[in-house]
């Protein structure tokens, strides 16, 4: 009777043995890790997508046991990533060889100058994450030419991740693209300084087929998915706001209404032939605009029988958008005159 | 006396030790504690008034409110038996832009996610006719994704937005005008121009749909997809109901000329439904696990079909009872990148995006014996990039880079008629090289120095006829054309474009990071005359610290500077030169105080000033010159914010903490388009709009959290 207790044990040993051997041979190998790398070094991610929680144990066995049988963090699914899986088994890192000054790096890092390449860090991470559609075109993207690895963005070793939350995303992308932060203190602006929109809902940031990583295809498909009226067709067009929003509006934030570039007139006289009158800049509350006149300009600029297209009507209120209200097309198809063709109604 | 069994070689410990082995060190653990969830309740109270909070309160809900409730609250739970996770949060749920999120998931498996989110944008300017110039966005979304066994996924999203207020609009005419016979008036009697602020009126409807199935193989993936977008606005059109009576210029009332009424009680276009359709497929297939091909293709077909009628419009082209737009969209992108060499890697690329009009021609515009059509606007862009990469040590990394774009914008529509500007342009080239280094100095210290180069030209310019069509101009020196007074775009023109960026970060120690950021920019054009755009440049230094002082306080900061330059020349007036000079700077501190109080503060500076400069060319007439001497030009707009964000939690216990946070922001904007030295820009109908020059607002909150497992 007493064999019987014997063979089971030794049975179970071999399951043991016979189970996803890499997997666990990993989940073992990285306990050796974390003898060292305790929960100084580890910050508490248990509640993050790669959970763990800072104790003395593999990463990934915290997830794995709240996840039983999950595909993701399920210690027995070879794709559950644990420290050997993402930062290689580094034996000489484990072990510092005999005569070595200094324990040498892991066989991976992940931190900029860890001597990893970009490359050779983003695909760790695409081992699984390759599988997002939205990650069909990083090969070659700006991102992935200019050297940013997942790791630039993404942190692991952390509960929450700046780059996957609305609130905090823009701290990570503020880190290389510091001349949009200064663009968004401007008062004219979208809603991002104030948390309800981020970097992410107009950028792709893992590859796109628009123009500077933008979520659709064009800059202008990336204005429509919130600014759907803009998309026309319409019988009277106009043609840069067709061909592209960034002609005239800089999205990070301007010091003019509705993200202009440059305030009208000045913005529409890039293109368009001005009018002659009001052609110098002035404004109402400026000397000789309106009456009186000041000596040697022979009057005002402004008198009771001026014309519309006179200096403050040109230059203040909306401008040039004053009469020609419709600068994203017109859809008013009436043929009588003033017909609505210099978008005016 | 009966003596418990046992058998010391086997059980117990022998027997623990064999499960270990055969489930993993993740059974012999202890569970991970439950996810964590919390409620925050608080309250606000906000300083000044509606005319102090205008920039504050531009998209926070928080302007025409002095105080406001808080509450959010975060509900995690995990179902270790299936696997699954539940995260339902809230945010500001009894402001104006409240928050729901829904995401339910088994990872690795399926997903749900539902969303409702309400987005509130206060115009800061206000109208003296009380109009409440505000839109509000309430968008709800549901996704779910879903695995199909180990190689395919479905993912589908829809969400549905509605927009509604008033956005800030107008209409205006001039007469005696070309375009608009019997709009006149009797010189002195009657007004014969109006410029009126018309607040137009919003409530749509944006759904959208994406549907995406995708396949992942060892080395193929590939993923094909459906995007519908649908916009449906309730209103068509906006009929003005223009008094009799309006103000000249100068603010005296008189009789508005019956012909200008009747021009300005026309209907005016509000935007039409429209739809989008794309189809996709998009994929990668790796070669060998260095050599990988990327692509995508789609169609799109962008549709408009808003009855007139049912718009509001009369007087459309016979038989014509909508646009019947339509904008077929074809993309073709494919992209090859390898690593050859361990030290070398390639890329190239290829993009071609060819926009069909196939918007039906109808005669749209009919002025006395001038008739013409609508314009087609089609386009066909290709463009095409190389680089390559070369690690020469581990220290140096060198990139080349060239990118060539082509655009034609197709035939002129030969019944239709460009108006306002000199001349367009079919084909547009520009060509691109690039060149970086990188260098690691040390360990601490890394740099990298980039350079680029442009160049862009094109067909012949297309003379506008000041009638229908255009004609091609070969050369464009000669007198005949007109051309030696004409603007030509920035976007069509010639132009050389040089950039040059630099970036440095260096890390002395653990607790000193510093980077640097330099750019500089110039874009020079060149056009058959010396009017337009002649160069535009910009530069932009941004310098990035922080500095751990102790493992309780850290330090950060930044500084900026930036200036953005126009040059531009008018024919009969000036000479334009438009700077921007901006810079600003940002320091905070956070730190432990206690062990049970975390502290800390933010101060972020931003001074603006746009300067738009005039001189007179020698065909500036004596008025203009005269103009600009008594006024001396375009007044400086400044824009000055500061902003101080203090903020305390303190832990009361394992469970619950309570949060103070103190702010005040200030902020200088003078800005002359509404109005200048007390002088307000006034419509016809005496309507102001603006909103102060200061404005400054201190806020206080605090709030209670408590979390639970």
């Amino acid at each position: 009777m007493r064999l019987l207790p014997a063979l089971a044990a030794l049975f179970v040993c071999l399951g043991g043995l016979t189970s996803p051997a890499s997997a666990l041979t990993d989940v073992e190998a990285s306990k050796a890790c974390v003898e060292c790398h305790d929960s100084d070094d580890l910050p508490d991610m248990s509640q993050g997508p790669h959970g763990e929680v800072p104790k003395k144990k593999p990463p990934m066995d915290a997830a794995a046991l709240a996840m039983r049988g999950s595909p993701m963090a399920d210690a027995t699914d070879p794709r559950t990533p644990n420290c050997i899986s993402c930062h290689g088994a580094s034996p000489t890192h484990a072990k510092k060889p005999e005569g070595a000054k200094e324990r040498p790096r892991p066989d991976r890092t992940f931190s900029k100058n860890g001597g990893t390449a970009a490359h050779e860090r983003s695909e760790v991470c695409q081992t699984c994450h390759q599988r997002d559609a939205k990650q069909a075109l990083w090969g070659g993207s700006q991102h992935e030419s200019a050297d940013v690895a997942c790791s630039s963005c993404h942190k692991v070793h952390t509960n929450r991740d700046k780059a996957m939350v609305k609130a905090t995303q823009t701290e990570v992308c503020y880190t290389c693209h510091k001349e949009q932060r200064a663009q968004l203190q401007r008062p004219s602006h979208h809603p991002i300084p104030e948390g309800k929109m981020t970097c992410s809902d107009c950028h792709a940031v893992h590859g796109s087929a628009g123009p500077k990583l933008a979520l659709r295809d064009s800059t202008n498909a990336t204005c429509y998915s919130c600014h759907a009226e803009k998309r026309g067709p319409f019988v009277h067009a106009h043609e840069p706001v067709t061909e592209d929003c960034a002609s005239c509006h800089n999205p990070h934030g301007t010091t003019v209404a509705s993200m202009l570039k440059a305030r009208a007139p000045i913005l529409c006289q890039q293109c368009h032939t001005p009018h002659v009158a009001g052609g110098v800049g002035a404004v109402g509350g400026q000397r000789g605009v309106f009456p009186p006149g000041v000596p040697g300009q022979g009057g005002s600029a402004i008198g009771p029988v001026t014309g519309g297209k006179n200096v403050v009507n040109i230059w203040q209120g909306r401008s040039c958008t004053n009469c020609h209200t419709q600068v994203h097309g017109s859809n008013n198809p009436s043929v009588s005159n003033p017909t609505p063709q210099l978008l005016f109604r | 006396m009966n003596r418990p069994v046992s058998n010391p070689g086997f059980a117990p410990t022998l027997l623990a030790i064999a499960l270990l082995a055969a489930f993993g060190a993740a059974h012999a653990e202890d569970a991970p504690p439950p996810p964590e969830s919390s409620v925050t309740v608080g309250t606000s109270l906000l300083s000044g008034n509606d005319a102090d909070r205008a920039l504050f309160g531009q998209y926070n809900g928080l302007r025409t409110h002095s105080a406001t409730a808080l509450l959010g609250f975060q509900y995690n739970r995990r179902d270790d038996e299936a696997g699954t996770l539940l995260r339902l949060e809230g945010s500001n749920l009894l402001g104006s832009t409240r928050e729901l999120d829904l995401r339910w998931k088994k990872p690795g498996d399926w997903k749900f996610s539902a969303s409702y989110g309400e987005t509130l944008r206060e115009e800061p300017n206000r109208a003296s006719t009380g109009a409440d110039l505000r839109l509000e966005r309430k968008k709800f979304g549901v996704a779910l994704m879903k695995t199909l066994g180990p190689q395919w996924q479905i993912d589908v999203s829809l969400s549905s937005e509605n927009k509604d207020g008033l956005r800030l609009f107008g209409i205006g005419m001039n007469c005696p005008s070309p375009v608009a016979p019997g709009c006149g008036g009797t010189t002195g009697a009657q007004v014969g121009w109006a410029v009126l602020m018309l607040p137009e009126p919003v409530n749509a409807n944006h759904s959208q749909i994406e549907a995406r199935l995708s396949y992942a193989g060892d080395k193929l993936f590939l993923s094909a997809g459906y995007y519908g977008s649908f916009y449906q606005n309730q209103f068509g059109s906006l009929s003005p109901n223009v008094p009799g009576s309006l103000n000249n210029a100068v603010g005296t009332p008189l009789p508005l000329s019956p012909g200008l009424q009747a021009i300005l009680n026309q209907p005016v276009a509000l935007p039409p439904d429209n739809q989008a359709h794309q189809i996709d497929v998009s994929g990668r297939y790796s070669f060998t696990p260095t050599t990988h091909l990327n692509f995508k293709l789609s169609h799109a077909q962008a549709l408009q079909h808003d009855d007139f009628a049912g718009a509001g419009f009369t007087g459309a082209p016979a038989g014509v009872s909508n646009l019947g737009g339509r904008v077929d969209t074809t993309l073709a992108q494919v992209g090859l990148s390898a690593r050859p060499w361990a030290k070398l890697s390639l890329l190239a690329k290829l993009r071609y995006e060819d926009s069909d009009d196939r918007t039906p021609i109808a005669l749209y515009n009919v002025e006395d014996t001038a008739t013409y059509t609508n314009r087609r606007l089609p386009s066909t862009k290709l463009r095409g990039q190389l680089q390559a990469n070369y690690q020469f040590s581990s220290d140096y990394r060198g990139t080349l880079g060239a990118e060539l774009e082509s655009i034609d914008r197709g035939v002129f529509t030969a019944t239709s008629a460009a108006a306002g500007i000199t001349a367009l342009r079919q084909k547009t080239d520009e060509t691109t090289v690039r060149a970086e280094l990188r260098r690691r100095m040390n360990e601490e210290l890394s740099g990298s120095l980039s350079v680029a180069r442009s160049r862009r030209d094109g067909s012949n310019w297309l003379r506008d006829n000041s009638g229908t069509g255009v004609t091609e101009v070969t050369d464009a020196s000669d007198p005949a054309t007109g051309f030696a007074r004409g603007i030509f775009m920035p976007t069509l023109a010639n132009r050389q474009r040089d950039t040059v960026k630099l970036q440095a970060d260096w890390q002395p120690s653990d607790t000193v990071s510093l980077q640097l950021s330099a750019q500089h920019g110039i874009d020079r054009y060149s056009t058959p005359s010396v009017y337009g755009v002649q160069t535009s440049g910009m530069d932009h230094v941004e310098f990035d610290a922080s500095y751990a002082l102790s493992e309780r306080w850290s330090l950060t900061g930044n500084l900026s500077y930036g200036t953005e330059t126009l040059r531009q020349a008018r024919p009969d007036a000036a000479v334009m030169a438009y700077d921007n000079t901006s810079s600003g700077f940002g320091l905070g501190v956070t730190g432990k105080a206690t062990s049970t109080l975390q502290v800390g503060a933010n101060l972020s500076h931003l001074d603006d000033r746009s300067t738009y400069a005039q001189a007179l060319d020698a065909t500036a007439d004596g008025a203009s010159a005269a103009l600009l001497a008594a006024t001396g030009g375009l007044p400086d707009i400044i824009f000055r914010q500061t902003t101080l964000r203090l903020f305390g939690i303190y832990t009361l216990d394992k469970q619950s903490d309570l949060r103070l946070d103190l702010g005040y922001q200030r902020s200088t904007w003078s800005d002359w388009g509404w109005g200048y030295n007390g002088v307000p820009f006034t419509y016809s109908d005496g309507t102001i709009v603006g909103q102060s020059i200061r404005q400054s607002v201190g806020f206080i909150g605090l709030r209670y959290a408590y979390r639970w497992q």
